[in-house]
């Protein structure tokens, strides 16, 4: 499994850069806006839509970007939504 | 059953070379179970108000020394503790558990300011503080110093007198522990009281929504939190579709199967993260 991920971060190193960074930066703002569940709600949110678009991104540009794919996704998205929307209080 | 077990964690031809927990169909199954145990756990706090809730060992005293401790960092005058605005933040949390509330203003349109005037409280200027479902003094002094408005009151060079009212009750079928802090300058200094006691250790006084006032006191009992049943439900869930993930992928680079799929790499980062801010994320809101 490690020489999976590895190779796939070998064939396009930024755009997994990227997805590193967006996710950092979106713990970071969790964190920060600790005990305000109003903004920690949008940092989910924000975090959600970013993971989609890149999604697209990603699998436009290794040319394999179908139906299917886009819906495991937004699947993954919107678990990641409900589970954490409906935790913070 | 041992081969239906192998179609949900292995890819294979069976399953379309894709672990089935990993397709649409059962995320969207993993989906529906947690909002099924959400809604489990909002129709116990209907039908079985006050047995789900957040317990807490918050004292008045601490809460007003923790307070003068921030100020006296910042080069602030302590605050005086006043028993009078003690008693309107206490008749504040008090309406909030009656009428069922979170908020500074009640859905019947009572300002805060109502409370200081009912205990005929004459000031030139004055604030509110709100928390809720904290566990302790120093996690609920560390989030409103977090916030700036509530850090604005907190610090507050013109505030001379403070009030803390420390309430347990249910809150949408719910137990908590509100906190409520009223700051104040008195009108006419003359009336200003020299600094009170505040009670050491006061446990909490208990009120329910829509039931008599009980104003006994009562040490509060360890309740079984939503939000760990949550966090739990929610983790397990976390740690099966990681689980899977990995076992996916690593079949999938050993059998070399080439497929129309999502990144793995991508999925288990965006969860793990995810994961990491669940279980780190904190009991208590402020308001």
């Amino acid at each position: 499994m490690p020489k999976d991920i590895i190779k796939e971060l070998k064939q396009k190193p930024s755009e997994f850069i990227f997805l590193v960074i967006m996710l950092l930066l979106a713990s970071v703002l969790f964190f920060y806006f600790n005990y305000n569940p109003h903004f920690q709600r949008r940092v989910i949110y924000f975090t959600s839509g970013a993971y989609l678009f890149w999604s697209l991104f990603h699998h436009y540009k290794r040319g394999d970007l179908e139906l299917s794919i886009v819906i495991e996704y937004l699947l993954i998205a919107i678990f990641a939504v409900v589970l954490m929307t409906t935790t913070l209080i | 059953m041992k081969r239906k077990l192998s179609l949900l964690f292995i890819p294979q031809a069976g399953n379309n070379y894709k672990a089935l927990l990993t397709q649409p169909s059962f995320l969207g199954l993993f989906i529906a179970l947690y909002l099924l145990n959400q809604s489990l756990v909002k129709s116990f706090t209907i039908f079985k108000p006050g047995v789900l809730g957040y317990s807490s060992k918050i004292t008045v005293s601490k809460i007003v020394k923790l307070t003068n401790l921030e100020r006296v960092k910042h080069h602030l005058q302590p605050l005086n503790y006043n028993a009078d605005l003690s008693l309107s933040a206490t008749n504040k949390a008090k309406d909030m558990f009656k009428e069922n509330y979170w908020a500074h203003n009640s859905p019947s349109g009572k300002t805060p300011w109502d409370f200081f005037k009912e205990i005929d409280y004459q000031y030139s200027v004055a604030g509110e503080n709100l928390a809720k479902d904290f566990y302790d003094n120093e996690s609920v002094i560390k989030a409103w110093m977090k916030s700036p408005t509530h850090r604005e009151n907190i610090l507050h060079p013109k505030y001379l007198e403070i009030g803390i009212g420390v309430v347990d009750g249910t809150l949408n079928g719910v137990k908590t522990t509100l906190v409520v802090q009223h700051f104040g300058r008195p009108l006419d200094l003359a009336n200003l009281q020299e600094n009170q006691l505040a009670p050491t250790d006061s446990p909490l006084i208990p009120v329910s929504a829509g039931q008599p006032q009980v104003l006994s006191q009562q040490q509060s009992k360890q309740l079984i939190s939503p939000l760990q049943i949550s966090k739990t439900v929610g983790a397990v869930l976390f740690m099966v579709l990681i689980s899977v993930m990995f076992i996916d992928g690593y079949f999938t680079i050993k059998n070399k199967t080439k497929r129309l799929s999502g990144s793995v790499t991508g999925h288990i980062s965006f969860l793990a993260i995810i994961f990491m801010l669940l279980l780190f994320s904190q009991q208590g809101s402020i308001f």
